[in-house]
């Protein structure tokens, strides 16, 4: 017959804490990738605030962020604070980041996104992020080279109304 | 002298040099005192705690600081195709044109062709484009611009996105559903 535990004082009870541990481990992973791949593709700014908006949220399949920024970015600025100079600098798509100068480069790689989407069979949906305070003659030429992709329609991002964020 | 405090001389001394001239030196096993009293040996373990407190702190400083959704949100827009036209391969009869223009004041000026008033204020450009709207689901019969007609927003190359984009959803609001722009006064 075994001998009782209680004879040696008892049993202290004991958590196997390794599968939680790695469970855990696995979310905080899961979390700084996806804050470091949204982060990546979005540009610092302040884009447009509108009159009652009537903006939606645009679903996340085959969606491509290009982003107009102006430079630098002034983190004093407010929303709506159209005093800064209006001419864009960099142009982002995706993660590859252009020059406003480089508009052919922005077109290849336009061309070569809608390409491969239209590959894969998928939709793309251009989200054309720009900052309130560019000039329009800043954003044009980008809209012109999603055109000349063959890119007919464009997500034009503002801030979403109050009761939706 | 204390006959704690030795001089170096009668410290214990490594074993004679080996003939290559390392020094060879006596192991001592260590028997504790558990083992000598015959009792089990106590069970190694890391204390966890602190470090799961550690990790549940950044697990919910990530969980609160994803930004899945960062308060923006989109308006579909169709692009101009070539200089000073819609996108339309045939523009119907009657587009809608509004033309934006820079002004020192507000940053813009509002035009909106063949209006009998013009408007000062984007909210003031929805409630025309609404009444320049035939409807009848909606109750307006005044308007003489159908929802599909075409509506163009001519912004001038100097004013502001913001602007843009607020003429833009002027017209969205208005539940205009053939939006579009066209090239930028100054280069057109």
């Amino acid at each position: 017959m075994p001998k009782s535990h209680k004879k040696k004082g008892g049993v202290s009870p004991d958590m196997n804490m390794t599968p939680m541990i790695d469970v855990i481990f696995q979310l905080i992973i899961f979390f700084m990738l996806v804050n470091q791949i949204i982060a990546e593709q979005l540009v610092q700014m302040i884009v447009p605030e509108l009159d009652e908006p009537k903006t939606v949220e645009i679903e996340e399949d085959g969606r491509l962020i290009v982003n107009i920024a102006p430079s630098p970015y002034n983190s004093d600025r407010g929303i709506g604070e159209l005093t800064i100079p209006g001419e864009a600098t960099l142009v982002k798509v995706g993660l590859n980041d252009f020059s406003i100068d480089d508009i052919d480069a922005v077109k290849a790689a336009l061309k070569e996104a809608k390409e491969s989407a239209d590959a894969a069979g998928q939709p793309l949906r251009i989200l054309l992020r720009a900052d309130a305070a560019l000039y329009f003659e800043a954003v044009q030429p980008v809209m012109q080279a999603i055109a000349s992709a063959q890119i007919q329609t464009v997500h034009l991002v503002a801030y979403l109304p109050e009761d939706q964020r | 002298m204390s006959p704690d405090a030795q001089s170096p001389d009668s410290w214990p001394m490594p074993n004679a040099p080996a003939p290559g001239g390392h020094q060879v030196y006596e192991t001592v096993h260590h028997h504790s005192l558990r083992k000598k009293r015959g009792l089990p040996p106590v069970k190694m373990q890391v204390n966890l705690t602190s470090m799961i407190d550690v990790i549940f702190q950044l697990l919910i400083y990530f969980i609160v600081t994803a930004t899945f959704s960062v308060g923006e949100g989109a308006i579909t827009a169709k692009l101009p195709t070539g200089p000073g036209t819609p996108s339309q391969a045939k523009p119907p009869d009657r587009p809608l044109n509004i033309i934006l223009s820079s002004a020192s004041s507000s940053g813009y000026r509002i035009s909106v062709r063949g209006a009998p008033s013009q408007p000062t204020s984007f909210s003031e450009l929805g409630e025309l484009l609404m009444r320049l709207q035939y409807n009848p689901e909606r109750g307006l019969t005044e308007g003489a611009y159908k929802p599909d007609n075409p509506v163009i927003i001519k912004p001038a190359g100097d004013v502001r996105w913001q602007h843009v984009v607020n003429a833009f959803n002027a017209a969205v609001r208005a539940r205009y559903m053939n939006i579009s722009f066209a090239q930028s006064q100054s280069e057109g």
